[in-house]
C-alpha cells in the first residue's frame, strides 16, 4: 500500500467518523433517530441529499457511461438531474407536511390500510437492495485501483467492498439521520471539489472541449471486449443510424430514439420513489422548506453532472495519448481504451495529479458510496425497525428499543449488500453490461418508478385513490418492471429490448391505469377532506414558522438581556 | 412528531380554501410536467428531424445536440424549478392562511376559487 492510498483513507475515515461525532443525536427517541429532529435547514439538507443521491453509479458511473458511450451515456445523467422535477413538482411539499417516517408509512397512513404499508416495505426493500449493491460495488472497484491488496486472505475488490460497507454501517447504526446527514452534506461538497479540481487541471492543461468531440467523431467508436480469452476492439453497432458507424458526439452508440426517451423517463420518475432520497424530505422543517431545497437540489445536481461528462469524455479523449508517458495504464487498457470504464475518473486524477490525484478522485468516490450506502441503510433502518417491528410487530415498544431494532436491521442490511456485491463482481459483467454500476442503479429506478410513484402521486393528487387500488398498482409496476428488464437481459440488442430494459415508460402507465380503475370499482375512502387539509393547506407550515421566528426573537432579547448586564 | 393543524386552531385553513388552492397547484403542476415531458422528448424528435441540430456548431465547437445533453437540459430543468417553485408559493401565500385575518367574503372566496387574486 502506498503512503498516498493510506492518507487517503485515513482522510476519508477521519472526516466520516468525526462528523459522525460531532452530529451524534443527542437523545434516544425515533423522530431524532430516523428524522434528525425534522430541524435540518434548506442549504444543509439540498447538500446531503445530494450526497445521498449522486452515489457511485452518479460519480464513477455517468463518467464511465459517457466514456464507453459518448452522447448516449450521457443521457444517465441528464435521466438522474431530471428526476427532481417530478419531485418538485408533485410530491416533495405535500409529502413533507404529511410527515411520516418514510414513504411506506405515507401510504400506509394516507390510504389508511396495513396491507398497503406492508407491500410498500417489500417493495422499498427491493429498490434499496438494487440501489445498495452497486455502491458496494463501487467502494470494491476503487480499493482494487487505489490499494490493489487484499487484507485478511479477502481479494482487494472484497476487502473494498467490506471495509466501505462495515465502516458507514457503523457510522450509520450510532449517527442515525443527524450523523447522517451532516456527512452527507460534508461528502457533497467534497465530491463536487474533487470534480472541480479535475476540471480545472484538465482544462488547463489544454483540454478543448469542442475539439475533443470533433476528434473523437472523426472515427466509428470502439471498445475493448473479452472473447474467448483475450480482449479485442469492437466497434459499436449504430442503433439510431443502423447504415453509418457509431461515434462519440452522436445519438446511437448505445440507445435508438425511442431507447433514450425510455431510459431519461425510467431515470426521470424513479426518483420520486427513491426510499432513501424521499425519507430525506421529512426532515424539512415544513413543505415549503423542502420544496425549496429542492430548487436547490435541482442547481447542484445539473453542475454535478454537467462536470461528469465533461470528464467522461476528457477521459476518453485523453487517456489513449497518456499510455506511452504512463507504463501503468497498459494494463488497464487495450489499445488506448480502458478495459473497465468505471476506471476513467480515477485513472484522470493519476495522470494529473500522480499518486495524490488518484487518491483524490478515489476518496470522492468512496465517500460517493458511502455517502449513498448511509442514505439507503438508514432507509432500511427506517422501514423495518418504524414501518414493521414499530407498527406490526411491537407496537408498545419504547423509543430505545425502537431505536437499537433500527440499528440491528442497518447492521443487517449492510452484511446482505456486501455479500451480494462480492458475489457480482464486475469482472464478470463488464464486456456484457458497460457500466455495470450505472446498469444496476437502473434496476432500483425501474421499480422505484413503476411501483411506487405513480402510487405516491395519486394518493397526493387524486381524492378518490383506495388502498385495494394502490396496491394493485404497485403491484402492476413493480411485477411489470422486473419482467421486462429480466426479458431484457436475455434479448438481442432491438427497439423492443431498449423499451424493456428501461421499462418505466410502459410499467408506470400500466400502474396509474390500474389503480385508476381499481380504486374506481371499490368503495371511496373516507375522510379524505382531512388529509388534502394536511398536504395541500398551509397551516402547519405557518405555525412552523411561526414558532421558529418566536424561539429567534426569545434568543436574541436573552442574548440582549444577557448583554445589558 | 409533526406540527398537526387540527391541534392548532388559530392557523387551520378552511376546506374551501385548501380545494381552490389545490387545484390551482394541480394545474401549476401539471403544466410544468407537460412543458417538462415535451422538452424530454424534443430531442429524439430534432435528432431526426433536423439535420442543423447535430451537424452545426455552436458555443465552444459542439453541436446543438451535443450542448443540449451536457448543459443546456440541467439549465432547463433548474429554471422550470425556479418559474414552479415561485409560482406554487406564490399561490399558497395568495390563497392559503387568511383566516388569521378575517374570514373571506363571498366575492373574495369566488376568486380565491378561481385561483385569482381579488
Amino acid at each position: 500500500m502506498t503512503t498516498t492510498a493510506i492518507i487517503t483513507l485515513v482522510a476519508v475515515l477521519v472526516i466520516v467518523l468525526g462528523v459522525s461525532m460531532i452530529t451524534r443525536p443527542r437523545h434516544s427517541s425515533t423522530v431524532d433517530f430516523y428524522l434528525a429532529g425534522q430541524r435540518v435547514g434548506v442549504a444543509t439538507n439540498s447538500w446531503a441529499i445530494c450526497g445521498d443521491y449522486l452515489s457511485a453509479a452518479s460519480f464513477l458511473g455517468v463518467a464511465a457511461a459517457v466514456y464507453v458511450s459518448g452522447l448516449d451515456g450521457a443521457w444517465y445523467a441528464v435521466g438522474f438531474a431530471a428526476g427532481f422535477v417530478p419531485v418538485l413538482l408533485l410530491v416533495a411539499a405535500p409529502l413533507r407536511r404529511y410527515g411520516e417516517f418514510s414513504l411506506a408509512d405515507f401510504l400506509g397512513r394516507r390510504l389508511r390500510s396495513d396491507a398497503v404499508r406492508l407491500h410498500s416495505v417489500g417493495v422499498v426493500q427491493l429498490v434499496i437492495l438494487c440501489y445498495l449493491i452497486p455502491q458496494s460495488v463501487g467502494g470494491g472497484i476503487t480499493w482494487e485501483l487505489l490499494v490493489g491488496h487484499g487484507l485478511f486472505g479477502f481479494s482487494p475488490y472484497a476487502t473494498g467492498v467490506l471495509l466501505s460497507t462495515a465502516v458507514i454501517a457503523v457510522v450509520v447504526a450510532f449517527g442515525g439521520m443527524r450523523g447522517t446527514t451532516w456527512n452527507q452534506a460534508v461528502q457533497f461538497m467534497l465530491l463536487l471539489a474533487a470534480l472541480l479540481w479535475l476540471a480545472a487541471v484538465v482544462s488547463a492543461d489544454g483540454f478543448h472541449y469542442g475539439e475533443a468531440v470533433e476528434t473523437l467523431n472523426s472515427q466509428p467508436l470502439v471498445n475493448p471486449e473479452y472473447v474467448d480469452g483475450s480482449w479485442e476492439m469492437t466497434e459499436e453497432r449504430n442503433a439510431a443510424s443502423p447504415d453509418q458507424p457509431a461515434v462519440f458526439g452522436e445519438p446511437g452508440a448505445r440507445y435508438g430514439q425511442l431507447g433514450q426517451v425510455a431510459l431519461v423517463v425510467t431515470l426521470g420518475m424513479g426518483t420520486a420513489g427513491l426510499p432513501h432520497v424521499m425519507n430525506r424530505y421529512f426532515t424539512a422543517p415544513t413543505g415549503r422548506a423542502a420544496r425549496t431545497t429542492t430548487v436547490w437540489v435541482l442547481m447542484l445536481v445539473g453542475i454535478f453532472y454537467a462536470l461528469a461528462v465533461m470528464l467522461g469524455t476528457a477521459a476518453r479523449d485523453l487517456i489513449p495519448g497518456a499510455v506511452s508517458e504512463h507504463p501503468w495504464l497498459q494494463e488497464l487498457t487495450v489499445d488506448g481504451v480502458l478495459r473497465v470504464p468505471e476506471h476513467a475518473l480515477p485513472v484522470l486524477g493519476r495522470i494529473y495529479g500522480d499518486q495524490a490525484g488518484l487518491g483524490l478522485i478515489a476518496a470522492a468516490a468512496l465517500i460517493a458510496a458511502m455517502s449513498t450506502v448511509a442514505g439507503l441503510l438508514l432507509a432500511s433502518a427506517t422501514s423495518w425497525g418504524h414501518d414493521v417491528y414499530e407498527r406490526h410487530i411491537n407496537p408498545r415498544a419504547t423509543q430505545r428499543q425502537a431505536v437499537w431494532v433500527g440499528r440491528l436491521f442497518t447492521l443487517a442490511a449492510a452484511a446482505a449488500a456486501a455479500g451480494l456485491a462480492i458475489a457480482l463482481s464486475p469482472d464478470a459483467f463488464t464486456p456484457a453490461m458497460p457500466s455495470l454500476v450505472a446498469t444496476m442503479v437502473t434496476w432500483a429506478f425501474a421499480i422505484a418508478g413503476s411501483a411506487l410513484t405513480p402510487v405516491i402521486v395519486l394518493a397526493i393528487w387524486w381524492r378518490r385513490t383506495t388502498a385495494t387500488g394502490a396496491l394493485a398498482g404497485m403491484m402492476t409496476g413493480a411485477a411489470g418492471a422486473i419482467a421486462m428488464f429480466l426479458t431484457a437481459s436475455f434479448m438481442e440488442a432491438s427497439t423492443l429490448r431498449e423499451l424493456l430494459a428501461a421499462p418505466t415508460l410502459v410499467a408506470a402507465p400500466a400502474a396509474i391505469l390500474v389503480t385508476i380503475l381499481v380504486s374506481l370499482g371499490t368503495r371511496a375512502p373516507e375522510g379524505v377532506e382531512a388529509d388534502w387539509a394536511i398536504m395541500h393547506g398551509t397551516a402547519a407550515d405557518r405555525h412552523a414558522e411561526r414558532m421558529a421566528q418566536l424561539t429567534l426573537r426569545e434568543r436574541r432579547s436573552r442574548k440582549e438581556r444577557g448583554g445589558a448586564r | 412528531m409533526t406540527l398537526s393543524p387540527q391541534d392548532d386552531g388559530e392557523v387551520r385553513d378552511t376546506p374551501a380554501e385548501v380545494d381552490a388552492a389545490f387545484r390551482t397547484q394541480r394545474r401549476v403542476a401539471v403544466t410544468y410536467f407537460v412543458v417538462f415531458l415535451a422538452v424530454v422528448a424534443a430531442f429524439p424528435v430534432l435528432d431526426m428531424t433536423l439535420e442543423w441540430w447535430l451537424e452545426s456548431r455552436l458555443v465552444g465547437n459542439l453541436s446543438p445536440g451535443f450542448l443540449s445533453v451536457a448543459a443546456g437540459l440541467f439549465v432547463i430543468f433548474a429554471g422550470i424549478g425556479i418559474a414552479a417553485a415561485t409560482l406554487s408559493s406564490s399561490v399558497e401565500h395568495r390563497m392559503l392562511g387568511s383566516q388569521g385575518d378575517a374570514e373571506p367574503d363571498a366575492e373574495d372566496h369566488d376568486f380565491r376559487r378561481e385561483g385569482r387574486r381579488p
